[in-house]
């Protein structure tokens, strides 16, 4: 099997490698020391399963292997940690793979046998249950990913199938849907209509056009969005809360 | 330091009474008889009598039977060890009805011999004895109650808040970080295959800083021990993070002797490094500085670490360090009071905690 180890403890890696070293049947194409190294080597080496170290300075774990289940075709994961006790329990819940540090040996060629790609219902429940939001959210531009910081984007709207990213470099088509992502950004993001998600950050102003509809006008954006009647309460409470 | 000693024993529940040996109890107790005598002549007073005669003869007769109630009752003290609080109460009540039994008698008696002399107590004149007695008894009894109450409550109070820092410093103590703990296991595994001496050296390492975590709370140690123990800690995460982590050490100037806490420079070094360099992919430099104002011997030590830019790893460690940080205010402010301070705070792109406390040195 081919295996891309990411950790950014020297020693983790080398670990992981002395250990995968004495099973022939697997070959570790690269280590990463970097969510963001992580996403670049998987694109560049296609590895079958990536072990991925939870807690990471930067993007971490969870995060990480959130964008790679938005690749055309994401690679198995088998998280480690060393001590996550929240994240413990939501793998535990979700049934996703992960080995505690000190990993040993035969748990490690056991998890080998059995990996799995976690699923994208698991994974969100995993950022829900010990993680914190995202930081970037992951468009799929063919085989590679743009990963858009969220701090950039105005607002997510809802189509039929897909979800537009509307952010600072332009809008990008998401496969995510918009109540998860009410959830996982409702610090930051409110609803202002069963289509539209939008940034407070961003959110200037409301105001009704000559046939009385509320709009929201947003920094740095020329056309306003529809504020449902069911949502406008909600929206001006958050508006004053700051 | 004697009996201001921050350390001393639990009190147990029959000891509630202060120490009226000391000379801060007598203090006490003369002020105390003081204002029972300014209130006494108050609620005599007439236009009749004069006030401040009268205020010098309740003074007279209360400071003698204050002051010989604080000699029985520092007298009886090594008598008192290990005894009930209902037995303490009983025998300081006994003492001090006693005590006022006796200078009442001895006040009726002079004014009786010397008729000269202005009564005491009783502006009427001491005519009647057992009247006179009882109305004293009966003041002495309600006063000495109440006091009681209150040295019982204060004293609960004291041994409550000593019971949290105890508890604290216990959780303190247990709390070395679970992730830590793996991860040193994880980094020794790793290097008992790559570099067996660099392992056996981790192994040493994390064997003195549990042996340190384990030791007696109570206990001081010197500020040269508790730098080692700091040290110590930084070799083991050195292994971890490599590069990433840098310590300056800048203590040349600091007392080696002085007397600290265990327990206080690690904790906030273990912060700096789990939520400041950890969270960083570049890694980067904790300054651990201290310096010595020699003339008000006050010993300040700093550490700093560069924060994440990352506005949720800042409030990960405004949370976790806030246990860290209150605990070790609360053993400071045990150890030393208002003389010690803990302060922490973003400082420009930097997060810092200041510890200023006075040096003791050991012996």
């Amino acid at each position: 099997m081919r295996v891309l180890i990411v950790d950014d403890e020297a020693l983790a890696r080398g670990r992981l490698r002395a250990l995968l070293a004495e099973d022939a049947s697997h070959e570790v194409v690269a280590e990463a020391e970097s969510g963001e190294a992580c996403l670049a080597l998987v694109a560049k080496h296609r590895p079958d399963v990536v072990l991925l170290d939870i807690r990471m300075a930067g993007m971490d774990g969870i995060e990480t292997a959130r964008h790679l289940a938005a690749l055309a075709e994401p690679p198995a994961v088998i998280f480690t940690t060393a001590y996550d006790a929240f994240a413990i329990q939501a793998f535990d819940a979700q049934a996703v793979g992960y080995l505690l540090k000190p990993v040993r040996g035969e748990r490690l060629t056991e998890a080998l046998h059995r990996v799995a790609r976690p699923t994208r219902p698991q994974l969100a429940a995993l950022t829900g249950a010990g993680g914190t939001p995202r930081r970037r959210i992951a468009a799929k531009l063919g085989d590679a990913l743009r990963l858009i910081p969220v701090d950039t984007i105005r607002y997510f709207q809802a189509d039929q199938k897909y979800v537009t990213v509307h952010h600072e470099g332009g809008a990008d088509l998401i496969d995510e849907s918009l109540k998860d992502l009410e959830t996982e950004f409702q610090e930051s993001f409110v609803r202002i209509h069963r289509n539209a998600l939008v940034a407070l950050q961003y959110l200037a102003a409301l105001e009704r056009d000559a046939r009385g509809m509320l709009l929201a006008r947003l920094d740095g954006i020329t056309e306003t969005l529809a504020v449902s009647r069911r949502h406008a309460p909600e929206v001006r409470r958050r508006m004053r809360a700051g | 330091m004697g009996s201001t000693e921050p350390r001393t024993p639990p009190r147990t529940d029959g000891q509630f009474l202060p120490d009226f040996c000391s000379a801060r109890a007598v203090l006490a107790v003369v002020l105390l008889a003081e204002l029972v005598a300014i209130v006494l002549t108050l609620a005599r007073y007439e236009a009749s009598v004069q006030f401040w005669e009268s205020l010098a003869r309740v003074s007279l007769f209360l400071l003698w039977c204050t002051l010989l109630s604080a000699a029985l009752l520092c007298a009886a003290r090594p008598l008192l060890v290990g005894a009930t609080p209902a037995r303490t109460s009983i025998a300081a009540l006994g003492i001090v009805l006693g005590c006022v039994a006796a200078v009442s008698y001895g006040a009726w008696w002079m004014g009786r011999e010397w008729q000269e002399l202005p009564a005491l107590l009783t502006a009427a004149g001491v005519g009647k004895l057992p009247a006179f007695l009882l109305t004293n008894l009966a003041i002495a009894a309600i006063v000495t109650g109440l006091l009681l109450r209150y040295f019982w409550v204060t004293a609960q109070w004291r041994r409550k808040i000593e019971e949290e820092a105890r508890a604290r410093i216990r959780a303190l103590q247990a709390r070395i970080r679970p992730h830590f703990l793996f991860n040193s296991m994880n980094t020794i595994a790793a290097l008992t295959r790559s570099d067996p001496g660099r392992a056996e050296e981790a192994v040493e390492d994390l064997a003195d800083l549990f042996r340190a975590s384990l030791s007696d709370a109570a206990a001081m140690v010197t500020l040269k021990e508790e730098l080692e123990l700091s040290r110590i800690y930084q070799r083991i995460e050195q292994h971890r993070l490599g590069e990433r982590l840098a310590v300056e050490w800048q203590v040349a100037s600091l007392p080696m002797r002085a007397r600290i806490p265990p327990l206080s420079v690690q904790p906030l070094l273990e912060n700096a490094i789990y939520h400041g360099i950890e969270q960083l992919a570049g890694g980067g430099t904790v300054v651990v500085r201290g310096s010595y104002d020699d003339a008000a011997r006050i010993i300040e030590i700093s550490i700093e670490n560069p924060r994440p830019d990352d506005a949720q790893a800042r409030t990960g460690q405004r949370a976790g360090n806030r246990i860290a940080l209150d605990n070790l205010r609360q053993r400071f402010a045990l150890s030393w009071g208002p003389r010690a301070s803990v302060e922490a705070g973003p400082a420009g792109s930097r997060y810092r905690v200041v510890l200023r406390f006075p040096a003791e040195l050991a012996a």
